[in-house]
């Protein structure tokens, strides 16, 4: 976003060839660049935007798909490199970024809904970042998400059915708009108002979902899913009030595109086909054992021969059923309707499951998508630049469904690396010029990823301060909780009035709780993804789970906190303010490893992560003044804009002698990837030197950079 | 305790998942909206604040609003007479039984949910929760959507615990949390260390970064940017914010709230109707009482009753209890048999509301429950009345339709009626 150094085009599209000659870089001619050029040579007079400079490109790329600013070092190692090698190699490492999969488990979580308190959430996160970071195929992972059944910590997929409480209609929604961007779920209680779906196709698809039951087990202490003879979902509707209703057969509603089930499959089916027979005999090759993956346990999970159906009475559970759960055979045989659907969705010829996908992508990663929104394909909602989605989502059946194929294609585009457009434009204007593909939208950054830039920009992972510079005294009121006898009116103190019951899933330390002061709203905690997976895998029967293992309610415990189980006695309590010394000296994690979504007034909620519970809802990036009050005066930012002793800034300033312009250089360098101005360096020179401490003034300095417009927003 | 006896709470839900599920797969969509819609609508509010109590577990209705003296039922506490004519309430509550002539109360609240989950979801939003393809926005939402803002301070304000969610009413309707009553909101102040002069300097450091950016780039949502900044800095200088601080408060009105969170939550709450504030949500749990609910009943009252008994009589002085609704929910009662734990267990089929203010008549019961607190005698209310009057009381239509991210139009009240005999 520097200022003065973007040059802009307007007229002709033949421009746009140009614009790739005044860049440092040229870009490698993609296919994509190519059929948007075609798409816009009937548009005269479309804006353009160059594409992007390097310090900008590193800046964007690093947070696209690292989900944080780059640091020093890695600017001072980019500048190192020969300027033509620089953008190509730094999308290769960040794909191999051990970040990258939290930062994308974010998008997934998104798409998914996956909430962490939800049943089997927390090992579906853990699931879905291992995923990620192994690789594994798209369809892979949403025939799994699909199919999957049984208990959250043997076979983790299952929190997306148990997500939605295994209800049909809820699914068949679901997996349409999630997977395939239709939004088939209107026609659940009424032909579709707007769209050519009708109930009847809809209840074909819930019936894939009709023979899965959610079962609470209150002796095993776990919620799980299992297959049941009985089509649950019947014709005609309950609401119709009909005399008799008959169970609905399964009908996959969309159209696979097999005009082409000749001999020849098309080019992409045909290179995908050759990739997973070749990964097969590599597979076979390989002498590695597996048995400590997920994947072969998920594997081992297919249906099993001869395995009887079994019946659940789920309301008189009893002992026996308890046993049973032991039988992994039945309880993880996979759903056979839903085996099915799930090859149908994911089906090289389903060309929504493949769009729907790579519109996604496209939108996060270029600001618009083709189709918005992303999750309404509809013949009354046509996509723009049609020719390049089918492109790129041929490319990705092509390549094995392969993400990280997916954003190495997208960002090597000119479409993704142009620049924005220059003030003075109307609004008609800037959308023409950004469904075009000729410029990108401003976009912010997604919640988590501010998040962890204050905290990265500020050195808040590391160490900054040695022990004791921060020493100081607060007082904190604290409940002081005594039982009184209700005969006597006697008081006894007990320990603690703090709620019971830590979280198996935490791993790792609530940093800045002791201190916080009343900053209630931006820890960050936490979870070890791989704790959780690896606690999933060792996990016995009937050992407490991690997916539900409340013998209480919350509800529950909090009453019995009144009376502390002993019926002559009745708590008190009562507050006292207690003065404490502590050594304020907070670090921070990533929030992308927290679990999610946080409360919903967290940091991370209040710029915008969703609730995730309920359908088509997106992230939100509207400013508000709740944001601004998090950013202006809390903790996170305060912390990170003060210089600690044990930074690289600290040597700059302290001292008789400061650099100031150095350490100008280097706020800049850190905070926005860039060089200040000359206005820039003159006025911050005036900033570093007005609090009298040039320490001081560097940290107004950082103050304002990091709570600047272009902080936020992705160059 | 007994080891057993905890699952019995989510033994009922076990049972209502299995009755549901048995209903197959019409139980979502089912819900039909009464179409006998209120006539007009149109008419003067009574009210301009809510203080929404929210009392988190299920709250007994036998052991506060609706004893049963001589009844096997009654418990252990007694009822006591109130300065309202004929109407008696627990003797939990001895500071507000004198201010009972302000009050009202509905003892013939007809739930439909025994379950935390559901019956949560149906008191705050009016709404059933279907599946999860929708999230129907809690009433302070919809009162923040509804109603323009007055003064400086957020239109809805949660103490001591979430809200409900704004659902398709967007993040604007979201409630502003306030976790520690009585403690300023470091959020509201320049970061601890930053003096004012020193802050405004940085204020203004910033301003000039943000218009260079907006100069070159002139998009509408960096504009949108500098103006939140501009509404939250305009917070943090109103003298409206004093309301969060106590310290100009004397120790005695403290005391006689309570020095408890939720005495403090109450006291929050006075403060902020006071400043303009539209819907303030105070939050307590603990009323879950399976096991011992006698002792567990005493000690809510010997908290509740000083909070709400001062709040109702300060706010009454002041002559402002005209213009703010207070209203007390809960999930559901709590079953009229005493089970072997001395516990109460989840109890739908009739429970009852705490009401005060706002045009609410005071000194009257509507309905009654029978005689064993079981089921509704007469004058059965539906959940969605209770939302339906709050509207009503605030001038609301509670048949405005919204569009939700679907575009499907959906009542900001789901059906209800508004209990015109509470309007008198």
């Amino acid at each position: 976003m520097s200022a003065g150094k973007t040059r802009f085009v307007a007229g002709p599209i033949a421009a746009m060839l140009l614009t790739a000659v005044l860049t440092p870089w040229t870009l490698a001619d993609s296919p994509v660049d190519r059929l948007i050029a075609q798409d816009n040579a009937d548009k005269t007079d479309v804006t353009v935007a160059p594409v992007i400079d390097d310090m900008a490109f590193l800046r964007r790329a690093t947070l696209d798909l690292i989900g944080r600013i780059p640091t020093s070092q890695e600017v001072n190692a980019y500048l190192a490199m020969p300027s033509g090698e620089r953008r190509g190699k730094t999308v290769d490492r960040l794909l191999n970024d051990p970040r990258f999969a939290d930062r994308w488990t974010v998008f997934f979580a998104d798409m998914l809904r996956i909430r962490s308190n939800a049943d089997g959430g927390t090992a579906e996160l853990a699931y879905v970042n291992k995923a990620i970071a192994d690789g594994k195929p798209y369809d892979e992972l949403a025939r799994e998400l699909i199919s999957a059944n049984g208990r959250a910590n043997k076979a983790p997929a299952v929190g997306f059915i148990l997500g939605d409480n295994a209800d049909p209609m809820a699914l068949a929604g679901n997996v349409s708009q999630t997977f395939m961007g239709i939004r088939i779920a209107c026609a659940q209680c009424h032909d579709h108002p707007f769209d050519d779906w009708e109930q009847k196709q809809f209840y074909g698809l819930a019936a894939y979902f009709g023979k899965t039951r959610r079962v609470e087990s209150e002796l095993a202490k776990t919620v799980y899913t299992t297959e049941t003879r009985e089509q649950r979902v019947q014709w005609p509707p309950e609401r119709q009030k009909p005399k008799t209703r008959e169970p609905v057969a399964p009908v996959f509603p969309f159209r696979l595109e097999d005009n082409y089930t000749g001999d020849k499959p098309p080019s992409h089916i045909a290179r995908l086909i050759a990739l997973r027979a070749k990964q097969e005999r590599d597979r076979l090759a390989s002498t590695k054992s597996k048995t400590d993956s997920l994947d072969a346990l998920i594997d081992s999970a297919e249906p099993t021969l001869g395995s009887k159906p079994k019946t659940l009475d789920v309301a008189g559970e009893s002992r026996q059923e308890a046993r049973a759960l032991n039988v992994e055979g039945d309880l993880y045989k996979a759903s056979e309707l839903r085996s099915e659907l799930a090859r149908l969705v994911t089906d090289p010829r389903n060309r929504y499951f493949s769009r729907s996908f790579v519109n996604r992508m496209w939108k996060e990663l270029v600001g618009t998508g083709f189709i918005e929104p992303v999750d309404d394909f509809s013949d009354y909602n046509k996509p723009v630049h049609p020719k390049v989605m089918d492109w790129l989502a041929d490319e990705f059946v092509a390549s094995g469904y392969d993400l990280r194929s997916l954003i190495r294609t997208i960002t090597a585009t000119q479409a993704y690396q142009r620049g924005h457009l220059p003030a003075g434009l109307t609004e008609a204007k800037r959308r023409e010029a950004h469904m075009a593909f000729t410029a990108t939208p401003l976009r912010r950054m997604v919640s988590e990823v501010l998040y962890d830039c204050v905290v990265v920009a500020g050195h808040l992972e590391e160490q900054k301060w040695p022990a004791g510079a921060n020493l100081k005294t607060i007082t904190q009121r604290v409940r002081m909780v005594e039982m009184i006898d209700r005969t006597t009116g006697e008081a006894t103190k007990v320990a603690s009035g703090g709620p019971a019951g830590a979280n198996l899933a935490m791993a790792g330390k609530p940093k800045m709780m002791a201190v916080s002061g009343g900053y209630d709203l931006e820890s960050s905690i936490e979870v070890d993804f791989n704790a959780v997976l690896k606690k999933a895998m060792e996990a016995d029967d009937g050992a407490p789970m991690l997916d539900k293992m409340k013998a209480m309610s919350p509800e529950q415990m909090e009453a019995m906190q009144m009376t502390g189980g002993d019926p002559t006695k009745r708590r008190r309590v009562t507050y006292k303010d207690v003065s404490i010394e502590v050594d304020d000296n907070p670090q921070y994690t990533s929030a992308m490893r927290m679990a999610t979504p946080a409360q919903p007034s967290h940091f991370l909620r209040i710029f915008g992560q969703p609730a995730r519970d309920q359908l088509g809802e997106k992230r939100e990036y509207a400013p508000s003044m709740r944001q601004e009050l998090l950013m202006l005066n809390g903790k996170l930012t305060h912390e990170a804009s003060r210089v600690g002793i044990l930074e690289p800034m600290y040597k700059l300033l302290d001292g008789p002698k400061p650099k100031v312009d150095d350490a100008i250089r280097l706020a800049y360098r850190e905070i926005l990837t860039r060089e200040p101005s000359e206005s820039e360096m003159s006025d911050a020179r005036e900033i570093v030197a007005g609090e009298g401490k040039p320490l001081e003034g560097m940290a107004d300095l950082r103050w304002a950079l990091l709570n600047c417009h272009e902080f936020r927003y992705i160059p | 305790m007994s080891k057993s006896k905890p699952m019995a709470c989510e033994g009922y839900r076990l049972t209502r998942r299995t009755m549901l599920g048995g209903m197959g797969a019409s139980l979502l969509g089912m819900h039909v909206g009464k179409l006998a819609a209120l006539a007009g609508t149109a008419h003067p509010a009574t009210a301009e604040h809510v203080i929404l109590f929210w009392c988190g577990g299920g709250m007994s209705h036998i052991d506060t609003w609706d004893p049963k003296p001589g009844r096997p039922t009654a418990g252990e506490f007694n009822p006591i007479k109130t300065s309202a004519d004929g109407v008696q309430i627990s003797e939990i509550f001895p500071k507000l039984a004198r201010q009972m002539h302000h009050c009202a109360l509905i003892r013939s609240i007809a739930g439909q949910n025994g379950d935390h989950g559901r019956a949560t979801y149906q008191l705050q939003t009016s709404y059933q929760q279907g599946s999860t393809l929708l999230i129907h926005p809690g009433l302070g939402s919809v009162v923040a959507h509804e109603c323009d803002r007055i003064g400086d301070l957020p239109a809805y304000i949660t103490i001591n615990g979430n809200a409900p969610r704004a659902g398709y009413l967007g993040q604007r309707c979201e409630a502003y949390f306030v976790g520690r009553p009585g403690v300023p909101d470091p959020y509201l102040a320049f970061p601890e260390g930053i003096q004012k002069t020193r802050g405004n300097k940085r204020l203004e450091i910033l301003a000039k970064m943000n218009r260079r950016t907006e100069q070159q780039f002139g998009a509408e949502k960096l504009r949108a940017g500098s103006t939140a900044v501009e509404e939250a800095v305009n917070l943090m200088r109103s003298p409206a914010l004093k309301a969060f601080e106590f310290d100009d408060i004397p120790a005695e009105t403290i005391a006689r709230y309570g020095d408890t969170d939720f005495g403090r939550g109450a006291l929050l709450a006075r403060r902020l109707v006071e400043n303009g504030v539209r819907f303030v949500q105070v939050n307590r749990g603990g009323y879950d009482t399976h096991t011992n609910n006698f002792p567990a009943m005493e000690t809510h009252g010997e908290i509740m009753d000083p909070a709400l008994a001062s709040l109702v009589e300060d706010l009454a002085a002041s002559g402002r209890l005209d213009k703010t609704l207070i209203i007390m929910l809960s999930e559901f009662g709590r079953t009229p048999n005493i089970n072997k734990d001395a516990g109460r267990d989840h109890h739908a089929k009739v429970f009852s509301c705490f009401m005060a203010g706002g045009g609410v008549k005071g000194g009257q019961v509507v309905g009654s429950s029978d005689e064993d607190g079981y089921s509704p005698k007469d004058r059965p209310v539906k959940v969605p009345d209770l939302h339906a009057s709050v509207c009503h009381a605030l001038g609301i239509d509670p048949n405005k339709e919204v569009d939700t991210p679907l575009d499907r139009p959906m009542k900001l009240v789901d059906g209800g009626t508004p209990v015109q005999e509470l309007f008198g």
